[in-house]
């Protein structure tokens, strides 16, 4: 049965539960603390050790009557765990797998660190994540217990320097649990379960929200395009993609790979032809 | 993407309503980059330039034909130098990958879809003909004994040089099928100078050794080479130039394209373009001559590593444009 979330994002709160259940269950680190001046995200994005990141959006304007129209636009991204994922597709380890409920998955103990799934992911979510550093003072889990980072680290922070992200929840997923960021939402702005009853679920949310004039879409629930085919963590928005930093139009990288083999091919053809020239004819 | 509703954000940031039109914008989050930016550093660049250089000795080792004298030197040469590359680019790699067992990783698995994965095995195989031909030069020369060069048979010059060109390819397609708009927008372009550039840089290295080694004859006719790589190159890098527009700025314009014209264009393929044209048409006194190609040699290789250098660097830049990112290069 494949899983996923979706995220509907006229119920976001901005309250951050998710990420900060996301980072709890899965033992990530903190990642210092930063004043961005971009309303009330200080998280930023997300990385190889932020699986759930909480955009802000502040819109606020004047119409010529003078009338103020202000909107506060609160979403909580993550990854989508693509149909056509670009990232699994670039692995040269097989670290990154498909799993029994349809998420995509990086296995840390297989992963090289080699970043090609960083600059594959056509939506910017997977990243490396620092080496692990018991002594750092960032690493917030080193003041909660010493004892516990001589034996319990977890397979991520033993490797150090892998790639990370969202795993939808893979352990909790096996013995039956709801994903943390799901559980934590008051809102069920984050809603988890089996994909085509959220999809028919996030349709029906969009004609609600239509019916009462509100202009809402779905990102993700069918295909994206580009070759990625549908999200299995898709969105309903009320603006375009770009505001909440999702791409328009998000292409899969290994689409382009038939034209540039074929373009290195001729390349060395006709280079190899100018050689077979040049030395049979001196 | 048409009928998009008007950004409200748009009259707040003053960008609507020049000429009290409203213009269509293209909102970003805080102006903060969507797309991850490669982490990769000289090692990568390394790699991909060596990938090149290794390549291009593939083709010309099977170019060199085994019975005239200078070719027979020539061929000699590039498979030494060829085997050597094909060894240290797997420990160039583990520098970036921090520990040794981590390239052993790639080993578990054979992907198609993945141009690092294909990459490492097209060296690893490369690496396995290039030292076959070691193997038969070293006993052609009578260092091993010589029934051993029937451990490269005929067929192994023209394997080599087939796993060469996509050694040199794919270094190219690495980037181009990636995510980042900029190395998307040369889906076709990125390979194929790749290629140009991994010929003109194994021509140049190849008629550097061969000048040491006095072998003169062979160094005419690998700058004959060199030029007409060299040439290849610039017209892809011109016709990249037109085909990527706004996602090829990062590259081609600003100090990465001032970099890159000076070093890559001019000084890495015009002036030794200019250098090689000279040492055709004039017969120079030798020492002269061997000066003249050493600086030829020197100036393509740099201008190889710059190019490989700038499709980084840009690649950084361009990962770091939202409004590139939003809409990729199909």
């Amino acid at each position: 049965m494949a899983t996923g979330f979706f995220t509907d994002t006229t119920l976001c709160i901005g309250c951050k539960a998710c990420e900060v259940a996301c980072k709890q269950w899965n033992e990530l680190p903190s990642d210092g603390f930063e004043f961005t001046g971009n309303s009330y995200d200080n998280t930023s994005e997300l990385s190889g050790t932020t699986w759930r990141h909480v955009a802000f959006v502040e819109q606020m304007s004047v119409d010529p009557e003078g009338g103020l129209h202000d909107r506060w636009l609160m979403s909580s991204d993550v990854c989508k765990h693509c149909t056509n994922a670009g990232c699994l597709e670039a692995c040269p380890t097989g670290a990154i797998i498909r799993n029994e409920f349809g998420a995509v998955f990086i296995q840390p103990d297989v992963c090289n660190g080699c970043g090609y799934c960083v600059v594959s992911c056509p939506f910017g979510v997977v990243d490396l994540i620092e080496k692990f550093d018991p002594e750092g003072t960032h690493y917030n889990l080193a003041s909660l217990s010493e004892s516990r980072l001589d034996s319990k680290q977890t397979a991520v922070q033993q490797s150090g320097g892998v790639a990370g992200k969202c795993t939808l929840c893979y352990d909790r997923q096996k013995v039956g649990f709801v994903p943390a960021c799901a559980k934590a939402c008051p809102t069920e702005s984050i809603q988890f379960g089996d994909l085509d009853e959220l999809r028919a679920r996030a349709k029906a949310r969009v004609e609600t929200l239509t019916e009462r004039g509100v202009e809402a879409t779905l990102y993700g629930a069918d295909d994206v395009g580009g070759g990625i085919g549908s999200l299995n963590a898709f969105f309903l928005l009320t603006d375009r993609p770009e505001t909440y930093n999702l791409p328009a139009q998000p292409v899969l990288p290994s689409t382009r790979q038939p034209a540039g083999y074929t373009a290195a091919a001729v390349a060395a053809v006709g280079l190899a032809l100018a050689g077979w020239m040049i030395f049979r004819n001196a | 993407m048409p009928n998009l509703p008007p950004n409200p954000d748009d009259a707040l940031m003053g960008a609507a309503s020049r000429n009290g039109r409203t213009e269509a914008v293209v909102p970003t989050y805080y102006e903060r980059p969507m797309l991850k930016a490669p982490h990769w550093e000289w090692n990568v660049v390394t790699y991909l330039f060596l990938g090149g250089v290794m390549g291009g000795l593939g083709l010309i080792q099977l170019l060199a034909h085994p019975e005239r004298d200078d070719e027979r030197r020539l061929k000699r040469t590039a498979r030494y130098t060829a085997f050597i590359l094909a060894a240290a680019n797997p420990a160039i790699l583990i520098t970036h990958l921090g520990k040794p067992e981590r390239f052993l990783n790639m080993m578990r698995i054979v992907k198609i879809k993945s141009p690092m994965s294909l990459g490492v095995w097209g060296l690893v195989f490369y690496s396995g003909a290039a030292g076959a031909n070691v193997v038969r030069e070293l006993a052609v020369d009578g260092v091993l004994p010589r029934w051993m060069r029937f451990v490269a048979p005929g067929f192994m010059a023209p394997a080599q040089a087939l796993l060469g060109a996509f050694t040199a390819g794919y270094t190219g397609v690495l980037l181009s099928a990636t995510a980042n708009p900029f190395w998307g927008s040369g889906k076709r372009h990125i390979p194929a100078a790749s290629v140009c550039s991994g010929l003109a840089s194994a021509s140049a290295l190849a008629s550097l050794l061969s000048t040491l080694e006095g072998n003169h004859a062979a160094v005419h006719k690998l700058e004959r080479l060199e030029m007409v790589a060299g040439a290849a190159e610039l017209l892809v890098l011109n016709d990249f130039k037109r085909a990527s527009g706004e996602y090829g700025k990062p590259f081609f314009e600003g100090k990465r394209g001032e970099r890159l014209r000076t070093y890559t264009v001019l000084a890495g393929t015009l002036a030794p373009m200019a250098l090689n044209a000279l040492g055709q048409m004039v017969k120079l006194p030798k020492p002269i001559d061997a000066v003249r190609t050493t600086v030829a040699s020197v100036l393509t290789l740099v201008g190889g590593y710059i190019l490989r250098d700038s499709l980084i660097e840009a690649g950084k830049a361009s990962a770091r444009d939202p409004k590139a990112a939003f809409r990729q290069p199909r």
